[in-house]
């Protein structure tokens, strides 16, 4: 936030800033001042610049049927892919596009990537809200800030090492067909188990950010008023209706918000997740197909046609990119705070 | 109520407290409940890992005889024996890359990040939108898995280099919001114009007088940067295929996977799972779950300290300050 009195050297000095105001002088030292401020821009100005502007070109891939190519040694651009790219690659159309929307997987990852994320988001909700009010309404505090402590421990494992957890636990010599066994029943083989996976999905995407999602309820509802609560509590209502008719409205706006923004990343699916947990194991895979996983798959098994998840990449980066300015347009009208820009 | 506080007075220290929380606390049978959730939900994040443990510490013979328990059926240490020996070879060349990769990349990343949100967060600077808008559009559109490969590959050619492996996790916009959010609330205009009026140029305010004050903030940014490059397996699989410069993610995924194939192979070929054990050059599985202990260990031993930070700067990032 900002302070609330600012001292008249610093209202002074504050320009309004735009892209660089055209008609006010610049004071003595300013200059200097931003060409600091410019130097320490500099190693971020690069990195972007190479990461995420750089390549904004080659999206035009997904345009074009690549074919390899050598620059003639006059030629002033010496790299091999960009001169192939720019140069020598015919211009298709929307014909790669075609073959992704025709593609016989196109339905399965689009509905394993927006289904599994749908389920992931109400699912997470009702799960970080419980936990945020738990811990918010546990009266040994002590406890509950340790609870809260590890239960966001997981967000911090890497999706190889639940896998190494999942195996220990599905795995045929492992806990779940122990418990099977020593009951007298047959263990279930799960990584066979095609229609199993969407559970284990939803049950370890939970795993893994439950906590993590609660904070931002948690610290929301510790900035609720006592005095509602006071007044419903005088009033005859217990913990439940306070949670309903007290709580719960409060939380609301912020519940939608975060909803709303998490629809603007519904194409990206948690790459690492549906492509190492189960293991390799073939019965899984038709339950784990995600957009992701689908673009690598094909970027891995055909290096020389890259122009296919080119356009499938290019898909999900310009859906997720529409997707997230929308929503956060509509948050920014409702409640600029919690916009991301 | 004012009859309570009256009666508090005179009442024991322990019960003087008349907040709305003596009132409305709830009922012994609700607190207690919520317990019962709330460490059914730590147990859940526990057992599995100590599952895990317990396993890296079975001998292998019994663990593969009679499945993961809670207690190791027969204790054994020669999985970590091992893998401190020659036998876990390709397991340390991965420690050590995973190492030194974090190292670097996070340094990287605090000073890039560091630099770039302090002109951002200050008033006087007249481009803070500009740059402020580059950065969140790197946030927002993302350049695709193919760009991506394409730029590492062909473009900047850091595929089956240590680069790989840390570089473009180095910078990013979303640390860059919580940097700034941080130096705005923290660092009070006051203290940068006394330097100012002292004569100090903006390095030496950045560096003397801001940068130790945001020291909290760096080490979030340290913290999600560091994590984030030692949990990373996407950039191996994609650019590395040199066994030399795997990180210690993906050769721990590499050798489970070995044991799923084999053991398709196995049942799709008529022979029962536990054939395989037969198969004398596969590493044990007490082996493979000591290696994702090491793996996993210094993030769970340095979780309890890092705690705070990271709570902080997901506050931060989530609601804008």
């Amino acid at each position: 936030m900002k302070a609330t009195t600012l001292s008249k050297e610093t209202r002074k000095a504050t320009v309004k800033s735009g892209w660089g105001s055209g008609r006010t002088s610049w004071g003595s030292g300013e200059i200097k001042r931003h060409l600091a401020y410019l130097v320490m821009l500099l190693p971020g100005i690069i990195f972007l610049f190479v990461f995420s502007y750089l390549p904004l070109p080659t999206i035009v891939m997904a345009f074009k049927k690549y074919q390899l190519a050598v620059p003639p040694a006059d030629h002033w651009l010496q790299n091999k892919f960009l001169y192939a790219l720019f140069y020598k690659s015919p211009w298709v159309g929307f014909e790669n596009f075609k073959f992704i929307l025709e593609a016989p997987q196109f339905p399965v990852f689009m509905r394993n990537t927006i289904g599994y994320n749908l389920v992931f988001m109400a699912v997470g909700l009702v799960a970080a809200v419980g936990i945020a009010v738990g811990i918010n309404e546990l009266r040994q505090r002590k406890l509950a800030k340790l609870y809260h402590t590890i239960l966001f421990l997981p967000y911090f494992l890497s999706w190889i090492i639940v896998t190494y957890i999942l195996f220990a636990f599905i795995s045929p010599a492992g806990v779940i067909p122990q418990v099977f066994k020593a009951l007298g029943l047959e263990p279930p083989q799960l990584y066979n188990t095609a229609g199993a996976w969407p559970f284990i999905y939803v049950i370890f995407n939970l795993w893994k950010y439950a906590g993590n999602g609660s904070i931002i309820y948690l610290s929301t509802i510790t900035g609720f008023s006592q005095e509602l609560y006071e007044a419903a509590a005088i009033d005859g209502a217990g913990k439940w209706k306070q949670f309903i008719y007290v709580t719960l409205p409060q939380l609301v706006p912020t519940i939608i918000l975060l909803q709303i923004l998490a629809v603007g990343r519904i194409l990206n699916a948690d790459f690492d997740m549906f492509y190492n947990l189960r293991n390799g194991a073939s019965a899984a895979y038709q339950n784990s197909l995600t957009i992701d996983v689908y673009v690598y798959e094909m970027i891995a098994s055909n290096p020389s046609k890259l122009y296919y998840p080119a356009a499938a990449a290019f898909f999900q980066s310009l859906i997720g990119f529409v997707l997230v300015l929308t929503t956060n347009a509509i948050v920014r009208k409702v409640e600029p705070e919690m916009a991301m820009f | 109520m004012s009859s309570m506080t009256n009666v508090s007075t005179a009442l024991p220290k322990k019960e003087k407290a008349t907040k709305y929380k003596d009132m409305n606390q709830l009922s012994t049978g609700a607190n207690l409940l919520w317990h019962i959730l709330l460490i059914f939900g730590c147990l859940c994040v526990i057992v599995p890992l100590w599952i895990v443990i317990v396993a890296s510490f079975t001998d292998n013979a019994t663990l593969v005889m009679h499945g993961y328990k809670f207690w190791p059926k027969v204790f054994s240490a020669s999985a970590y024996e091992f893998l401190l020996s020659s036998g876990g070879g390709s397991m340390l060349l991965a420690y050590k890359n995973t190492l030194i990769a974090t190292l670097v990349g996070t340094v990287l990343c605090v000073i890039s990040v560091g630099l770039y949100a302090y002109p951002l967060s200050r008033t006087d600077f007249r481009f803070r939108r500009f740059f402020t808008f580059y950065s969140f559009f790197s946030m927002v559109f993302n350049i695709g898995t193919v760009a991506f490969y394409m730029l590492c590959t062909s473009i900047l050619q850091i595929n089956n280099t240590l680069y790989a492996l840390f570089l473009p996790q180095s910078f990013s916009a979303y640390w860059v919001i919580i940097m700034r959010t941080f130096y705005k609330s923290n660092i009070p205009d006051s203290v940068i114009e006394s330097a100012r009026i002292d004569g100090a140029g903006e390095w030496r305010t950045l560096l003397q007088i801001v940068a130790p004050l945001a020291v909290p903030g760096f080490a979030t940014v340290a913290l999600f940067a560091a994590v984030g490059i030692w949990n990373n397996y996407f950039n191996v699989l994609l650019l590395i295929n040199k066994r030399e410069l795997y990180n210690l993610q993906y050769t721990l995924a590499e050798i489970l996977k070995s044991i799923q194939f084999l053991k398709e192979m196995a049942s799709s070929s008529g022979g029962s799972v536990d054939t395989i054990k037969n198969l004398g050059d596969l590493p044990s599985e007490s082996f493979r779950m000591a290696m994702a202990v090491v793996t996993m260990g210094p993030i769970v031993l340095a979780y309890p300290f890092f705690q705070k930070y990271f709570v902080k700067g997901l506050t931060i990032g989530a609601v804008k300050g």
